[in-house]
C-alpha cells in the first residue's frame, strides 16, 4: 500500500471514530456542538490543554510500540497492561539509586514480565495471548497488594506510595508541564524504527511475523525471534509505566495504569504497526483521552468514551486494511 | 453430456482455450498433459464448480470428482468423514456397495495410508452414483499395487455404464486403462483418440522432448569412496562432496518428515529448498532483496537490493525490481529466487525438496543445471522427489524411501529396476 | 478445614455457574474454527443491558432476555470482523472487549441519572440456570455436535471448512449458527453475574472472566466433559483459596485477588502443550 493510502485510511478510522463519539453524546441528550468544541478545546484548544494531550502522548506512544513490535514479530502481546505496571513497580523500587537506575529498573521489569509469557509458550506451549492478558489482572492485584502493603505510603492513610525522590524525577521541559520523558519516547520511536527496517535482527522479526515457516526454512532461529520480540515489547510497556511514575503521577496507586497498555493496541493499529506512525497516532489517541477528561469533568460524560473511540479506530483499521488485501 | 467452445481465463493466463469434448456412458477417458495444460481447469468446468468464460455445458449429468489434494478431515474417523458427505447412510454399507476394500470405519483418517486415504476419497465419490467419474491425478500417491486395484475397480465401474475420466500425466498408465486418449497443451486439444504409442503420446505432450541427460554429470566433483569428502546426514544416509544423491517415492512415505528432520539436525553451511514452496519457500510480503537477505548476518537496505538486482540478472528471474514483493512473482521466478538466496550461501550440503514440482520444462531446466553447477562447486546434494526422471537424470545414487525407512543406496541402473518395486513395498 | 473446604463447594459452584456458560460458548464457536477473545465483552455488556432491562421491566426473566440481546449485539459485531471482513480474530476479540469496556462504562453513567434505574434490581426466586448450565446445556449441546449432520458440519468448520464447502454446505452459515449459541450462552452468563450473584452492574465486574474461559477450554481439550470439569477444578481450587483465608493465617486480600488468574495460568501451562487445537481454529 502506498504510504498516502495509509495515512488516508488512517485519518477515515480517525474522523469516524469522532463522530460515532459524537453520535453516541447526541443519542443520550447532549448536544453535538457542544461536545465537540469541548473536546476539542480540551485537547488542544490552548496551551495548557495541549501540554496536557502531549503528556498523556508519551505513555501512548510507548504502549503504541511496545504493540507494534509484537504484533510485527507475530507475537501477540496483549499484556502492555501489566508491562506497563510492572515497569512503574520496578522504577519505584530503582527510584532511591537516582533517575537512571529507575528507568533501567523499569525496562528490565516490563522485559521480564512479558517473558513469563514466552517461557510458557516455549517450554508449554500456552498461547501467549491468554498467558499475557492473565498476567495483566496478576500485576493490577500485585500492585494493589503493594500499595496496600509493603509499599503504602508512611501515614498508612491512602492505598498509594509515598513520592520518589526528587532527585529520581524526570526533569520539566522548561517552565511547562511537560517532562523529559518526552524525548525519551521520540528516541524510542525512531530506534524502534531502525532496529525494525535497518538492521538484521529486524529483517527477522519482521520475516518470522509475516511467515513463521518461511523463516524457519530460511533458517531464522523462530524461537530467538519470539523471545526478543516478546522482551523487547515488555520493555517498551515497562518504560511506559517507568516513565509515569518519574515523570507524572511520582507515586503508585491502585488504578496507575488506567488502560495504557490495551490502548497501545489502538495506537499501533492506527499507526499500520509503523514505529513512526505511531507519533502521530498517540498524539491523536493522547488528544482524545484529555478531551474525554474534559468531557467528563464539564458535560459529566464517563471518560471510559475514550475506549470506545479506541475500539471503534481498531475496528475501522481491520476492516479498512483487510479490504484492501481482498481487492489486491 | 458435452462440453463445446470452452474458454477460461485467469487474468492475462488463458487456461482453457476454445475445447469441445464428448462425454459417452461407459468410455475411460486417458486425459494428458504436462503441468499447466488446462486439464485440471476443463474437468472443474465440467463438475460445474468452476463456470466458463463462454461455450457451453449440454446435457449435464451428475459428476463426480476426486481432486488431487484430498478433501479429507484428518480428525474425524472414517464413518464421520463418509456421514459428512453421505449423512445418513451406514458407512459399512456405503464401502461394501462401492466395491473398494476398507477396513474398521472408526478409525481416524490421520492413521489412514495415504493410498487408503485415497480409496476413501473414491468410495464418497462413487457412492453418489455419478454418471461422469473425473479422477484428477488419481495415482500420484499411489503404490503400484494399489494403482492396479483402482484400475480394477475403475473398468468395472465403465461396464455399468459411468463414463470415467482419468487425468494423469504418467503414460504408461494411461495407455493401459484408457479406451479413448485426450491431449492437452496450452488449454488447448491437441490430439484426441483410440490406440496411441507411448513416443507419440510422449510427443504430443510436450513441445520439445524432456531435458536430455548429459553423462558426464555422473560421477564429477569429489570421490564418494575417500571418507574425508563424505557426509553423514544420517544413519542409513551419506552423501559425498560433488555428489547428489536422489530420494524417490510415491508422495507421503516420510519425505517431509525427512527434510524437516534434516532442517532441524543439520548445522552449519546448509542450505535447504523446502517442498512447499508458497508456505516455506519465501515470505510473500517482503521484498526479493529482503527475501534473499534473511540469512545474511547484515542488513543494508541498499546494498542488498544491489546483490539481489546482480543475482536477478544472473538467475534470470523475471522480475521489474528488487523491490518487487515476492509475492507478486510467479511460481518458477518465485523457486528462482529460493534457489538464488539457498545457492548464495555456497553450501556445504544442499537439501533440496521437488526443486521443480510445477516448474515449466525451461525453468526445470534451469534448476538442474544450477544443482549440477553446485554439486560440481563441491556441495553434497540431496535431491528428495517423486519424479523419477528427475531422480535419474541427475542422482549418481538412489535411496527408495518407503513408510518412513530408507532403502539400501543403490545405482542408478540398479534403482531403475528395482524402484517399481521398492516404491510399492514390495520386494524389499 | 476440610470442612469449610467442603462447605466451599456450594459456592464454588454458583460462583462459577457464568464462568461454565462462557466456556461452553466459546467451546462451539471454537469448534467451529473461531477464537473469539470478544466473549469477556460480550459478558459485560450482557450483565448491563441484563440489569436495565430487568429494573425497567421489573423482571428477572426478561432480563435474562435483555442480557442475551446485548451479548448477541457484540457476538455480531464479531461476525461482522471476523466472517465477513475476514478481520484478524484476535485483534477483533481484544476491540471488542475495549468496546463493551468504553460503552458500558459510558451508557451505565448516562442511564443511572435516570429515575427508571434507580429501582432496585429484582430478585431471583428460582435459579433455573444453574442446573441448565451444568448439566441440560451441556448435554444438549453435546447431542447437537456429535449427534447431528448439523455438528458435523460444524465441526468439519473448525478442521477443514473446504470439506464443508465441497458438500454444497455453508461455512459461514455453521460459524454464525455457533456465534448465536455463544451469544444465548454468553448473554445468560453475564445476566447471571450481575441478577444472581451480584444484583447490580459494575464497571469491569466481569474481571477476565472471559479470558479465564478460553483457557479452559483448552484445558479441557475442546470437550463438554472436560469443559465441566475444568470449570468445576478452577471453581473450587478458587473457593478453596477463599475458604483458607477465612480460616485465618493469612496471605493478603489483595494477593488472593491474583490467584483465580494464578492458578488459570498454570492450568494452561499444566495442559497447553499437550493438546490439539481444531485444525482451521482462527484462520477465517
Amino acid at each position: 500500500m502506498r504510504p498516502l493510502h495509509r495515512i488516508a485510511f488512517a485519518m477515515l478510522a480517525a474522523t469516524l471514530a469522532l463522530g460515532i463519539l459524537a453520535l453516541s453524546g447526541i443519542a443520550f441528550g447532549h448536544r453535538p456542538d457542544e461536545l465537540v468544541s469541548i473536546l476539542i478545546s480540551g485537547s488542544i484548544g490552548s496551551t495548557f490543554a495541549l501540554q496536557g494531550t502531549l503528556l498523556k502522548s508519551i505513555p501512548l506512544l510507548l504502549t503504541g510500540l511496545s504493540v507494534a513490535v509484537a504484533f510485527r514479530a507475530g507475537v501477540w502481546n496483549i499484556g502492555g497492561e501489566g508491562q506497563f505496571l510492572a515497569g512503574a513497580l520496578g522504577a519505584f523500587i530503582g527510584a532511591r539509586y537516582g533517575m537512571a537506575a529507575a528507568l533501567a529498573a523499569s525496562v528490565l521489569a516490563g522485559a521480564l514480565w512479558a517473558s513469563i509469557a514466552t517461557a510458557m509458550r516455549l517450554w508449554r506451549n500456552a498461547p501467549e495471548v491468554l498467558t499475557t492478558i492473565l498476567l495483566n489482572f496478576i500485576a493490577i492485584h500485585l500492585l494493589g497488594y503493594a500499595v496496600n502493603g509493603p509499599l503504602q505510603e508512611a501515614g498508612r492513610r491512602y492505598p498509594q506510595s509515598d513520592a520518589i525522590p526528587t532527585s529520581a524525577m524526570l526533569p520539566q521541559l522548561g517552565s511547562s508541564e511537560l517532562h523529559a520523558g518526552i524525548v525519551l519516547a521520540v528516541a524510542a520511536a525512531v530506534g524502534v524504527w531502525f532496529l525494525l527496517y535497518r538492521t538484521a535482527e529486524g529483517l527477522r522479526l519482521r520475516a518470522t511475523g509475516f511467515n513463521r515457516s518461511a523463516a524457519k526454512w530460511a533458517g531464522i532461529n523462530v524461537d530467538a525471534q519470539l523471545v526478543r520480540a516478546m522482551a523487547i515489547s515488555g520493555a517498551l510497556a515497562g518504560l511506559a509505566g517507568g516513565i509515569e511514575l518519574l515523570g507524572v503521577t511520582h507515586r503508585l496507586f491502585e488504578r496507575f495504569a488506567s488502560g495504557y497498555g490495551y490502548a497501545g493496541i489502538a495506537v499501533a493499529l492506527l499507526a499500520q504497526l509503523h514505529p513512526l506512525g505511531t507519533l502521530a497516532s498517540a498524539f491523536f489517541f493522547g488528544a482524545v483521552t484529555t478531551g474525554a477528561g474534559e468531557l467528563q469533568r464539564t458535560a459529566g460524560i464517563s471518560s471510559t468514551v475514550a475506549t470506545f473511540g479506541q475500539a471503534i479506530v481498531i475496528l475501522t483499521m481491520i476492516a479498512l486494511t483487510r479490504r484492501k488485501r481482498d481487492a489486491a | 453430456m458435452r462440453l463445446s467452445h470452452i474458454t477460461k481465463r485467469f487474468g492475462a493466463n488463458v487456461a482453457v482455450d476454445d475445447v469441445s469434448l464428448d462425454f459417452t456412458p461407459g468410455e475411460i477417458v486417458g486425459l494428458v498433459g504436462e503441468n499447466g495444460a488446462g486439464k485440471t481447469t476443463l474437468m472443474a468446468i465440467a463438475a460445474g464448480e468452476l463456470s466458463a468464460d463462454s461455450g457451453t455445458l449440454d446435457e449435464p449429468l451428475p459428476v463426480g470428482v476426486v481432486h488431487q489434494h484430498f478433501l479429507l478431515v484428518n480428525e474425524f474417523t472414517i464413518a464421520e468423514n463418509l456421514a459428512l458427505s453421505l449423512w445418513g447412510r451406514n458407512a459399512e454399507a456405503i464401502i461394501r456397495d462401492s466395491g473398494i476394500e476398507l477396513r474398521d470405519v472408526r478409525r481416524r483418517v490421520a492413521s489412514l495410508s495415504v493410498g487408503e486415504k485415497a480409496k476413501l476419497e473414491l468410495i464418497k465419490a462413487i457412492a453418489r452414483h455419478p454418471r461422469v467419474l473425473i479422477l484428477d491425478e488419481p495415482t500420484s500417491v499411489l503404490a503400484p499395487s494399489e494403482a492396479q486395484e483402482l484400475f480394477a475397480v475403475i473398468r468395472n465401474l465403465a461396464a455399468q455404464g459411468t463414463t470415467v475420466v482419468f487425468i494423469s500425466h504418467k503414460i504408461p498408465e494411461v495407455l493401459e486403462v484408457a479406451s479413448r486418449i485426450v491431449v492437452m497443451r496450452r488449454g488447448r486439444i491437441i490430439v484426441e483418440g483410440g490406440a496411441m504409442s507411448a513416443e507419440a503420446l510422449a510427443e504430443a505432450m510436450v513441445e520439445r522432448r524432456r531435458v536430455e541427460l548429459p553423462s558426464e554429470t555422473r560421477g564429477m566433483g569429489a570421490n564418494p569412496g575417500n571418507p574425508a569428502d563424505v557426509i553423514e546426514l544420517s544413519s542409513a544416509l551419506r552423501v559425498a562432496r560433488g555428489e547428489i544423491v536422489a530420494i524417490i517415492g510415491v508422495a507421503g512415505n516420510g519425505q517431509s518428515e525427512l527434510a524437516e528432520t534434516l532442517r532441524r539436525t543439520l548445522r552449519g553451511r546448509v542450505a535447504h529448498i523446502p517442498e512447499d514452496r508458497t508456505r516455506d519457500g519465501l515470505v510473500a510480503e517482503m521484498t526479493i532483496a529482503e527475501n534473499i537477505a534473511l540469512a545474511e548476518p547484515h542488513w543494508r537496505p541498499r546494498a542488498a537490493a544491489a546483490r539481489a538486482a546482480e543475482l536477478i540478472t544472473r538467475f534470470d528471474i523475471r522480475a521489474q525490481s528488487p523491490l518487487q514483493r515476492a509475492g507478486s512473482l510467479s511460481g518458477g521466478n518465485q523457486q528462482k529466487v529460493i534457489l538464488a538466496r539457498e545457492l548464495q550461501r555456497q553450501p556445504e550440503i544442499l537439501i533440496a525438496a521437488e526443486p521443480t514440482r510445477g516448474l515449466d520444462i525451461e525453468a526445470t531446466r534451469f534448476v538442474h543445471d544450477e544443482l549440477r553447477a553446485a554439486a560440481a562447486r563441491g556441495a553434497a546434494i540431496l535431491l528428495i522427489t517423486s519424479d523419477l526422471d528427475e531422480a535419474f537424470a541427475l542422482g549418481q545414487a538412489v535411496h527408495v524411501i518407503y513408510r518412513g525407512t530408507l532403502s539400501p543406496r543403490m545405482t542408478p541402473d540398479e534403482a531403475g529396476r528395482r524402484a517399481p518395486s521398492l516404491m510399492a513395498g514390495v520386494g524389499a | 478445614m476440610t470442612q469449610q473446604l467442603l462447605a466451599a463447594i456450594p459456592l464454588a459452584i454458583v460462583a462459577s455457574t457464568p464462568l461454565l456458560l462462557a466456556v461452553l460458548g466459546e467451546l462451539v464457536v471454537e469448534r467451529a474454527g473461531m477464537i473469539n477473545l470478544g466473549i469477556e465483552g460480550m459478558m459485560l455488556t450482557a450483565a448491563m443491558t441484563a440489569v436495565i432491562t430487568a429494573q425497567w421491566t421489573n423482571s428477572i426473566a426478561l432480563g435474562f432476555l435483555g442480557g442475551i440481546l446485548g451479548a448477541a449485539i457484540v457476538g455480531a459485531l464479531f461476525g461482522l470482523f471476523a466472517l465477513r471482513f475476514r478481520a484478524d480474530q484476535i485483534v477483533t476479540g481484544t476491540a471488542l472487549v475495549l468496546l463493551a469496556q468504553g460503552l458500558t462504562g459510558f451508557v451505565y453513567r448516562e442511564l443511572q441519572q435516570q429515575a427508571i434505574f434507580l429501582r432496585a434490581v429484582p430478585a431471583m426466586r428460582y435459579d433455573v440456570i444453574l442446573p441448565l448450565a451444568w448439566i441440560g446445556i451441556p448435554s444438549a449441546l453435546a447431542l447437537l455436535l456429535w449427534h447431528t449432520r448439523f455438528g458435523l458440519r460444524l465441526r468439519a468448520c473448525g478442521e477443514l471448512p473446504a470439506a464443508v464447502t465441497a458438500n454444497g454446505a455453508s461455512v459461514a452459515m455453521h460459524r454464525w449458527t455457533a456465534l448465536a449459541i455463544e451469544s444465548v450462552l454468553t448473554g445468560l452468563a453475564g445476566a447471571y453475574l450481575s441478577l444472581a450473584i451480584s444484583s447490580g452492574f459494575a464497571e469491569n465486574m466481569v474481571a477476565g472472566r472471559g479470558f479465564i474461559a478460553l483457557s479452559i477450554v483448552i484445558f479441557g481439550r475442546w470437550k463438554f466433559k472436560g469443559a465441566i470439569v475444568g470449570t468445576a477444578v478452577f471453581g473450587i481450587a478458587a473457593a478453596a483459596q477463599y475458604a483458607m483465608q477465612a480460616g485465618g493465617r493469612g496471605v493478603p486480600f489483595h494477593l488472593l485477588l491474583a490467584v483465580p488468574y494464578v492458578i488459570t495460568l498454570l492450568i494452561l501451562c499444566g495442559i497447553a502443550g499437550r493438546v490439539r487445537a481444531p485444525e482451521s481454529l482462527g484462520k477465517a
